[in-house]
């Protein structure tokens, strides 16, 4: 699965605001390169930078200093971001929102309907396609923007913490199609999230990030095999790190809460 | 279904129970035809002038005016409310102009419009707009101010056009906000059109109101206060059915 092909640059990027009283750092010099088709999960608490690093990489907001390399071949929208909530547009059906991207990217209705339909089959929403937003569940909303930030077909995902807001039977569920996407679609993922078990269990290379001010504090190499699934999660392997990130969090500098 | 059919009998009795009385009233009571006509010859009146195509030219003309002066008053309080949410150093110059127009009562300006723009369609049309323009332009800027910070994330990573994101994001994210204004413009719209014709000019409902008035033709005037009702009432249709098309997203009509 590795790839040795970088996709994402990260060298000394930082990130600092000015506030009422001073300036404030968001972000101290970060710098990791990612290959092609990796997935990273990064853990941290709050403030610790996390959503501010993807969406320097995303190019949402700029970098103070240091420099971010997206090997995308100057493409218009090299990223898909999937946010903490859905944010459909709440008066379009799915397959509109879904096929938003490409409409407003002047893709043909026909072509787009057909990327459109494909991809929310993936994410496992057939039969909603006339649905309005606001007739889905928080699940089914946040499967449906996935599917929206996958439509034109982007080499990197994005995700800010995508899961958050939903139980924890469907997250599990949605971690396990995430998989399943990833592994069928190839792209680089970079998933923030606070969950430990969510990050050891997904990604191939865990950040660990801490508060205040924010910074990487390690890199952790997930080595379990793929796919994987129920048995993961009873692998000896899998709970040490888990308990390994847990501590990273706890030890000073990690203000984990 | 069962509750809409339950609605129009309502509506129906209502309307039936007004219609007696006012027979009561001009019948049995015997209220002379000057100070109440009774309704077969309000009836009568109004088909007179039916037939004779007057009655079409006024109502033709007052239409036009309330829709000419809807319409561009809500361009333009979209426009501007628009303009001032895109640029806030703006909207800090204009807001105490705006204070003072909002609060100035349109109504008492009517004859300053007349002196300025004419006896013609212009003063009216423009009474209209200012009555219409300043509910849209409350509601819009709601609408625009209240959208999703989010939603501006979206339309960045997907490198909208301005337009894009105006026609594709913005307007339909305000559209619940601007339809507010726009019911309350609508009301105004029918009174300023009918108060303008009251000024000046020889054509539109209003001027058949003070020319019936001036003629001490009570039933005359009752069918064109009649028709006024009438307009309103499609007016109110007319808006509401746009705004079940336009707004069935938000659910709140039906479920």
């Amino acid at each position: 699965m590795a790839q040795s092909e970088r996709m994402i640059d990260i060298a000394g990027v930082h990130k600092t605001f000015v506030a009422d009283h001073g300036t404030v750092t968001a972000l101290e010099p970060v710098s990791i390169t990612i290959r092609q088709g990796e997935f990273i999960s990064i853990v941290g608490p709050s403030g610790c930078g996390k959503s501010t690093l993807l969406r320097l990489i995303s190019g949402l907001d700029q970098a103070t200093g240091g420099s971010i390399t997206l090997d995308v071949s100057g493409r218009k929208r090299p990223v898909g971001f999937v946010f903490q909530e859905p944010v459909l547009l709440p008066w379009k059906t799915i397959l509109d929102n879904v096929r938003f991207p490409l409409d407003t990217a002047g893709v043909a209705r026909a072509q787009g309907d057909r990327t459109a339909l494909d991809l929310i089959k993936m994410v496992g929403l057939a039969g909603f396609e006339k649905a309005l937003p606001r007739q889905l569940s928080g699940g089914m909303r946040q499967r449906a923007a996935i599917a929206r930030a996958l439509s034109d077909d982007p080499p990197i995902l994005l995700m800010d913490e995508p899961f958050s807001a939903v139980d924890l039977m469907t997250r599990d569920n949605l971690n396990d199609e995430l998989l399943r996407i990833w592994q069928s679609t190839g792209k680089t993922i970079l998933l923030v999230t606070h969950s430990v078990d969510e990050a050891a269990y997904l990604a191939d290379r865990v950040m660990v990030m801490t508060a205040r001010p924010g910074k990487l504090k390690c890199v952790h190499t997930v080595e379990l095999a793929r796919p994987r699934g129920e048995e993961t999660k009873l692998d000896p392997t899998y709970h040490a790190l888990v308990a390994q990130l847990r501590r990273d969090l706890r030890t000073p500098g990690g203000e984990a809460h | 279904m069962n509750r809409r059919f339950s609605a129009a009998v309502d509506y129906t009795l209502a309307l039936a129970v007004l219609l007696f009385v006012w027979w009561f009233a001009t019948g049995p009571m015997a209220l002379p035809t000057f100070l109440l006509p009774s309704p077969l010859r309000t009836w009568n009146a109004l088909v007179t002038i039916a037939l004779t195509g007057e009655l079409w030219a006024h109502l033709g003309f007052t239409l036009q005016n309330i829709v000419l002066g809807l319409v561009l008053g809500c361009v333009a309080g979209i426009a501007l409310a628009y303009v001032m949410t895109r640029f806030p150093k703006l909207a800090v110059w204009l807001d105490g102009p705006l204070v003072i127009l909002q609060t100035a009562p349109k109504i008492a300006l009517a004859p300053l419009f007349v002196v300025w723009f004419g006896f013609g369609v212009l003063s009216k049309i423009i009474l209209i707009f200012s009555l219409v323009f300043f509910p849209v332009f409350i509601g819009a800027v709601a609408g625009f101010r209240t959208l999703d910070p989010k939603m501006k994330d979206l339309s960045k990573l997907l490198g909208l056009s301005a337009v894009q994101r105006f026609r594709q994001i913005e307007l339909p994210a305000a559209m619940p906000e601007i339809f507010v204004g726009l019911k309350i413009g609508a009301v105004q719209a029918l009174v300023g059109a009918v108060l303008a014709e009251w000024m000046a000019g020889k054509v539109g409902l209003g001027y058949l109101m003070t020319f019936a008035a001036a003629t001490y033709k009570t039933p005359l005037l009752f069918a064109a206060v009649l028709m006024t009702v009438v307009l309103g009432l499609l007016l109110h249709v007319a808006l509401t059915m746009m705004e079940r098309r336009l707004l069935s997203w938000k659910g709140a009509k039906n479920g």
